[in-house]
Parts: structure tokens; sequence; C-alpha cells
């Protein structure tokens, strides 16, 4: 069992898909995160732990490194894609109830912006995390948000910016948000965002990586 | 002396008695004379007017082409949406498929409207700077251009998956670079700058690998047709700046994520640094502030080949006086 859940850690590690995927180079001709997670489940591993001791354990080793600068974005990008094509092996287990979602993480670029590479990012660090998430997309009005939160009670939101211009359309959308729902946890990143931004116009949580948002998300929730 | 004597002597390595000032101005500019960004985008003789305005009331020392990374996009077909107050949006994913990527037809700069645009506009502040100021035209580099037809994302995951085809649609956006430099060089370009920000988001590695030879040979080309060459990679480059030596251009932008001083020790005295104030510091602190960053930067680099500049395009919210504060400081 162990060795399984190490293969299919180490294939979302190094963005190893399946047999076919030409990447990386020195797997060739290996089998990749798609065919291990289907023999872990037809073994009879749970499925919850095939979650949370192989695919996490291999989107937590890749966010680390991405936040070291070990890795870019094509090597994040690609261990994401293979995080969800074993996710596709698991989704029957979150349909019928035997795993659960850490929660749900609605994640768009705020309107005016249509710069999506960090916001896709983020999306699939959080479904390699256990999160149900609900990618609105770009360019996402204030209101879409809010309805969205209204059908997903006690999600979290995500708003990501690239441009400095559009970064100060995240003040209203969280001023919106903490007005109809104040008990709503508003994350914030992209190039231009700081700490002090955040601070300045309400937001919960400010990362400047995808990984130190996951941990922020853990001690949040756990804190509450 | 002319801004363009002034900037030739720096290009020479020579003593400066004032910094070069030259931020990259988009929406501002176009907000300085009361036009849109959509205007200034869509229209030469609107962002020739926006720059040259700007060039005076604040005293920079160069003038620019850029607006938006979609000209080239646009000739190779991409329908591309003006908006007033925002960047111009790029509608058409152009390579849907690796297979559309042979098909490709490299497009003439001379009959795309917006390509002929920005060679008109190159043309225009021919006429009216009569050479006295140093124009720089733009390109995008080929690894943007190809993540503009392809999509981010896409372009990104095909470099790692798919390289034959990754290396035809970059030597495609490379010949098109090449092209688009000639133009806008024959129309009266001194400078091209090459837009090429998504290598910040690629490791040494990859950029060594697809990009790294392809910058050379543009910047070659450039040289070849009399040109200088402003590298403009926005984003936090350091783990680029090794391979970036070698790659000669001769203007490097670096964002204000990069240490100016490891950029130096890295690129060499040879290069003429652009650089680094964190545009939203421009932005949303005081004159007094900017002036002081400003200062600070200016006499680090003292004697060196050197332009103050924001670490990328100064906001359309910055206000008028922390830009006069950056010109004051630098001379």
């Amino acid at each position: 069992m162990d060795e399984l859940l190490e293969n299919i850690a180490t294939c979302i590690e190094f963005g190893k898909i399946n047999t076919g995927s030409p990447f990386p180079p020195d797997m060739r001709g290996k089998k990749g995160a798609d065919e291990y997670t289907r023999e872990a489940l037809d073994a009879g591993i749970n499925p919850h732990t095939v979650l949370t001791r192989g695919l996490m354990v291999g989107m937590d080793k890749v966010g680390k490194k991405f936040r070291e600068n070990k890795v870019f974005v094509p090597q994040v990008l690609m261990s994401a894609k293979a995080m969800n094509t074993a996710m596709e092996h698991l989704m029957p287990f979150f349909y019928s109830g035997d795993i659960s979602a850490k929660g749900t993480f609605i994640i768009g670029t705020v309107f005016g912006d249509l710069h999506d590479i960090g916001k896709n990012l983020v999306a699939m660090m959080l479904k390699g995390n256990g999160w149900n998430v609900i990618d609105l997309g770009m360019d996402v009005a204030t209101d879409t948000f809010l309805k969205t939160l209204e059908g997903h009670p006690g999600a979290v939101v995500g708003l990501s910016a690239l441009l400095t211009t559009t970064m100060a359309n995240m003040h209203q959308i969280v001023e919106r948000i903490k007005e109809k729902k104040p008990q709503t946890i508003v994350a914030i990143g992209g190039a231009p965002v700081t700490q002090d931004f955040c601070d300045k116009i309400g937001a919960d949580i400010y990362s400047p990586d995808p990984q130190g948002l996951l941990e922020d998300l853990d001690n949040k929730l756990f804190a509450r | 002396m002319t801004k363009k004597q002034l900037f030739d002597s720096l290009v020479r390595g020579e003593q400066q008695h004032t910094t070069p000032f030259s931020p990259i101005l988009m929406h501002f500019a176009a907000r300085h004379i009361g036009k849109t960004y959509g205007a200034f985008a869509s229209d030469h003789n609107v962002l020739v007017e926006a720059n040259i305005k700007a060039m005076e009331d604040f005293d920079m020392d160069m003038v620019s082409l850029i607006s938006d990374p979609y000209r080239e996009a646009s000739a190779f077909g991409a329908e591309i949406e003006f908006r007033d107050e925002e960047v111009p949006r790029c509608l058409t994913q152009v390579i849907k498929k690796a297979e559309e990527i042979e098909k490709l037809v490299i497009p003439d700069v001379y009959t795309s409207k917006r390509t002929l645009d920005r060679i008109q506009g190159a043309e225009a502040y021919s006429r009216i700077l009569k050479g006295k100021v140093p124009v720089i035209g733009w390109i995008e580099g080929p690894l943007a251009e190809a993540c503009n037809l392809m999509g981010i994302t896409e372009m990104l995951m095909h470099l790692m998956m798919d390289e034959q085809s990754s290396e035809m649609l970059l030597d495609k956006c490379l010949e098109m670079g090449k092209s688009f430099a000639k133009a806008q060089i024959d129309a009266g370009c001194h400078i091209i700058g090459m837009g090429d920000a998504v290598c910040s988001q690629i490791d040494s590695v990859t950029y060594d690998r697809f990009v790294r030879e392809r910058h050379t040979e543009i910047i070659q080309h450039i040289h070849d047709l009399g040109g200088l060459v402003k590298l403009h990679v926005c984003g936090n480059i350091t783990h680029l700046l090794p391979s970036l030596k070698g790659i000669n251009a001769d203007i490097v932008d670096i964002d204000w994520q990069v240490d100016l001083d490891n950029a130096r020790k890295k690129l060499g005295p040879g290069t003429i640094l652009c650089g680094n104030i964190n545009p939203v510091v421009i932005q949303d602190k005081s004159a007094e502030e900017v002036y002081a960053l400003s200062k600070d930067l200016v006499e680090k680099q003292k004697g060196q080949r050197y332009i103050l500049s924001g670490g990328c395009e100064v906001t359309v919210n910055t206000p008028a006086e922390n830009l006069l504060a950056m010109r004051k400081a630098s001379r």
C-alpha cells in the first residue's frame, strides 16, 4: 500500500500524468498518477487515504518547491494536470460521500482582469489539497461572487489580480462581501498584491504563493 | 545636447550629469491628455501625442510605442476588443490545437491594421521629433507571443509535452518579431523594446532550452539593422540573470522584485539597467517618499549605465507630482 501511495505522490510531484505522457523526460514510458491511482483503488485502499497520503502529499511537495523557486509555473501546471487526472478516479467517492472536501472555495480574477495563470495555479492546488473549487473564471463581477456565495454558504472566496489597476477592484468586492456575509473568509493574491494592501481593504488572507494560502486556510479553519 | 545625444553618450558609457529618466507610460499617458486607453492603443496619433506630451511635461528622456501585447496576435488573426479604460482584450485563441501551428502563416506587418498602426506611430515620432529623442519601438518576445496565440497555460504545458511543435511555434513568433522590429527601425525607431514577461514564470533550464537562443538571434538581428534592444521581462528574473548575460540586450528592465545590485553584478557594467521602483509605491506614496527612493537609486547607480524608471508600467492613478519627483531626483 505504502509503495503505491508513494508512487502517486511522486508522479504528482514530478508531473507524470500517465504512461503515454512524455513529461518528465526521465520518467518516459513509466506509469503515471493515472495508473497508480486506479491501481490503489483496485487494491482496496481507502479513497480518502489515496487523497491524503497520495495526491495531497505530492501537491504539498510541489507547492513547497514552487515557493522556494525550485520549480516554476510549467512544472506546477504539469503536477496539477497529473493531480487532476488522478482526481478523476476519486470523484465518484466525493459524490457518494466516502470522501468529503475540506470546504468550498470560490475563485476568480476580479472584474477588468484577464490574467488567469495565477488563479489557475491556486485553483489546481486547492483541488489537490482536498477543496471543492468553484472557478468563476476571469473578469468576474462583484455580483457573481455574491450570487455564488449565496448558493454555497460558508465558502471561502479567493480574488486574483495581476495588474495594479485591477487590484483596486478587489477593494469593492471585499467590501460588498463583508457587508453581505461578514463571516466569509476572503483571500487575495496576485503579483502587485501585498499584505499591506490586504490589511487596507479588509481581506483576511494574503499569500504570495499558493502553498502559503493552503497553510493559512488550514490555520484559519482550525482556529475557528 | 539633444536627448538622443545624451542617450548615445550613456550607451558609450560616458559620465552622465543627469541620470536618464524613462518610465513606461501607457494608460497614464492617455489619461494625461484626456484620452482613453482604448484610443491610445488603437490610434497611433493618440499614442504619439500622449507620449510626447508626457515627455515634455515630465522631462522624460525617451518616447515609446508600447501599448498592449496584442499587435502581433491581431496580425496573426486574433480579434481584439478595445475598451475605454482597460487594457485591450484578445478575444480569440489563434492556436487551439498543436496541428494548427504548422499552418500558421507569418503575417505581413504592413498590411495588418494593428502592426501598421505601430509602424505609423514610429513614422510620426520621426517626423515630429526629428531624431532628437530616442524612440523605442516594441515587439513581443517569442514566448510571450506564443502564449498570446495559444493561451499562457496551454503554451507553458505544451513546452513540457511537445517540444517539436513548441519549437515550430516559437520560430514563427521569432520571425514575426524580427520582421516587426525591422519595420519599426526602418520607420525611425532607435531602440526596440522586446516584451517577454512570461519568461519570469519559467525556470532557467526551460528558458535556456526554448528561449535564450531565440532572444540572442532577435537581438543580433536588431543590432545588424542598427538598432538597440531593451528587454522587458517584468516580475522576478533573479533566476534568469546568468542566462540573460550573454544575449547582448543593450538595456534590461529590472522589476522591483529584483535586487538592482545583484542584476548589475550578474549582467555586468556594459548593460544599461532600467528600473526599479515598485509601481504601487510610485502610485501610493507621497512625492517626498518617491523622491527619496528615486534619489537613493540614482546615487547608488551613479557612474554606471542606468535609467531611472518604475519596475514596470506606471499606473494610471499615479499622481503627476510623483513622476515629477522622480525626474527631480534624477537630476
